[in-house]
């Protein structure tokens, strides 16, 4: 069988491109008429988590206009606690962890209703332990993980059933020991991370059967060095994150071969217009850029800020709030 | 693919255009964005006055095909078809919501992995008068031929069945087809994991029965012997001799990184 690979071209970049990627990201979004930047209101509240990580990352918070985004998230939340991706956009868990996640990182929740963000989480948990994305009653381990991300940043993980909730991510477990959307549903990369995370974030990562996930997750890497998502895939800069994460989580971040991973990252750099694309010569945007550089990241590069594998969010905001996380170690 | 993460556009490649395709192409965007623009702030504001209606759908419709992971413009078509549904008779509504499943395979045969389209497909099934579930399995029949791996229409496969009366045996017999069609199938690969031990229970909790296991190891064997770098197989093999209360099964697993290795 063929795999389904790329080839990396030998000249492709094999420097990290940072002053390219400030100069991107700094300018996403200036041009409000810009027609992705218009079609992607839709998630702007992610949109902007991802660039700021990034850009802290890099060491270059101070670039964007914090008083601007500030009052953005502000404008965005809902009576009901929960917040929306956009201003007029509908609450979803999904954009209320992005708003909780950019606040945090400010050192700055104040601007926003707490108690009504731990009311809303609260009240979209059900009875199976799993939690609704919104009132229209979607489920999925994504949210699950939303859900205790964002209460263990606020500091309230007490106001859910967290039993329920853990056994809910357990009752999503495979035969391979990854985790899918719902019971029954496929493993793959990003649920397994969101799944971890939330048995991170519980501690009970006791449940995981860590060295068959292990060899599931280390089996993403190709031969080009890049992951793929799930058995026979592509590889793609946004799974050097879910995996790279995982496998840190269960320590055996050492099963990949760390070398070509970076290869492949640096080469889904657009060595012109700044920004990491999915796959070497694809478009870049923030997403990419934001996974392509915490997975870096994670692989020790000195020239960007720690990252945490259970928040992708800087170290250093999670050591500032004394947060407690289990991980394993090897 | 759309939705916080596994969730934006992927796989575009960057082609180099001249300046002058540039201001051409840019120019035909800015006209679809002018139309996109002006149809939101319009059906924000009918959402306002509540001003509910066969407009509000036809504006909502044509926003989604353009941009069908845009989840707060589905959840206003979820509430005109909600209030619609008290002022049109069962008849007329059950017309109104075989165009909302029109409108969703539209929106799916441009992005099959829309999260936003399989969701209001779900919704859309629970909420009219007589919804036809044979229909909806030859849809998924349809999505998996052209994507055997999409995990969203796996998904609303295993939704569709719930809700019908499609047994885990019939379903068994699907993914005996499809592993048949191609080894290579993780997804039904998986979902074999998860009917097994239904269909053929033992009395262990989560085994299978002894006989169906050793049939169900020729097939995986075969699997294997057919494209040793196969990590389906592999994974499924793994599985298998995890199923039987055996002593044989229970020695192999114990050596099987090993034995992985070696084969490898
Ligand atoms: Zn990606």
């Amino acid at each position: 069988m063929l795999t389904k690979d790329v080839i990396i071209s030998e000249n492709s970049t094999k420097l990290l491109l940072l002053k390219k990627h400030q100069d991107y990201l700094s300018a996403y979004g200036v041009k409000k008429d810009n027609y992705e930047y218009c079609m992607t209101e839709y998630l702007r509240m992610s949109g902007i988590y991802w660039g700021m990580t990034a850009m802290d990352l890099m060491g270059s918070l101070d670039l964007l206009d914090k008083q601007q985004i500030l009052d953005f998230v502000r404008e965005c939340q809902h009576v009901c606690g929960g917040i929306g991706a956009s201003k007029g956009h509908d609450p979803h868990l999904l954009y209320t962890l992005s708003a909780v996640q950019i606040l945090t990182i400010y050192d700055a929740l104040d601007v926003i209703d707490i108690s009504g963000v731990v009311d809303y989480v609260k009240n979209l948990q059900q009875e199976d332990g799993s939690f609704y994305g919104d009132k229209w009653g979607e489920v999925d381990t994504r949210f699950s993980f939303c859900a205790i991300a964002c209460l263990a940043l606020l500091g309230r993980i007490d106001a859910i059933n967290v039993d329920k909730a853990v056994e809910f991510i357990l009752s999503c477990m495979n035969f391979d020991g990854g985790f899918g959307c719902k019971p029954g549903s496929e493993t793959h990369a990003g649920q397994i991370y969101c799944c971890l995370g939330t048995l991170a974030i519980t501690g009970n990562l006791h449940y995981v059967n860590a060295d068959l996930l292990g060899w599931w997750l280390c089996e993403r890497q190709l031969p080009s060095g890049g992951l793929n998502g799930r058995p026979e895939k592509l590889p793609d800069v946004c799974y050097s994150w879910w995996v790279l994460s995982s496998l840190k989580i269960l320590g055996r971040l050492h099963w990949i071969d760390k070398e070509k991973l970076v290869k492949f990252i640096l080469a889904c750099q657009d060595e012109e217009t700044g920004g990491f694309a999915d796959r070497p010569a694809d478009m870049v945007d923030p997403f990419h850029t934001l996974f392509g550089l915490a997975g870096l990241s994670l692989l020790g590069d000195q020239t960007l800020k720690e990252v945490n594998p259970v928040f992708c969010m800087p170290e250093y905001v999670i050591h500032r709030l004394g947060c407690d996380l289990q991980l394993l170690n090897v | 693919m759309s939705s916080w993460a596994l969730f934006l556009p992927h796989g575009r490649l960057k082609v180099k255009t001249t300046a002058e395709q540039q201001a051409e192409k840019e120019k035909e965007r800015q006209k679809k964005l002018q139309l996109f623009k002006a149809g939101t702030q319009k059906i924000f504001e009918k959402r306002k006055i509540k001003e509910y209606d066969d407009e509000g759908l036809s504006i909502s419709g044509q926003i989604l095909q353009a941009n069908p992971d845009f989840y707060t413009c589905w959840n206003i078509r979820r509430e005109i078809l909600t209030q619609l549904k008290d002022e049109r008779t069962e008849e007329e509504f059950q017309q109104l919501s075989q165009e909302e499943l029109y409108l969703i395979e539209n929106c799916l045969r441009k992005n099959p992995k829309s999260y936003g389209a399989w969701n209001q497909r779900e919704w859309i099934l629970m909420f009219m008068p007589t919804p036809d579930w044979e229909r909806e399995l030859q849809l998924c029949n349809r999505f998996l031929d052209l994507d055997e791996r999409n995990f969203h229409c796996w998904d609303y496969r295993r939704f569709v069945c719930k809700h019908s009366n499609v047994g885990p045996d019939e379903e068994l017999k699907f993914t005996l087809k499809k592993v048949e069609a191609n080894f290579s199938n993780y997804s039904a690969w998986h979902y074999r994991s998860s009917l097994l031990p239904i269909v053929h229970p033992s009395c262990e909790r989560n085994s299978v029965a002894e006989a169906i296991l050793l049939k169900e190891y020729d097939l995986v064997q075969n699997a294997v012997f057919t494209d040793p770098s196969d990590q389906s197989a592999w994974f499924y093999h793994r599985w298998l001799l995890g199923r039987g209360n055996c002593f044989i099964f229970k020695l192999f697993d114990l050596d099987y990184f090993v034995v992985v290795c070696v084969m490898k």
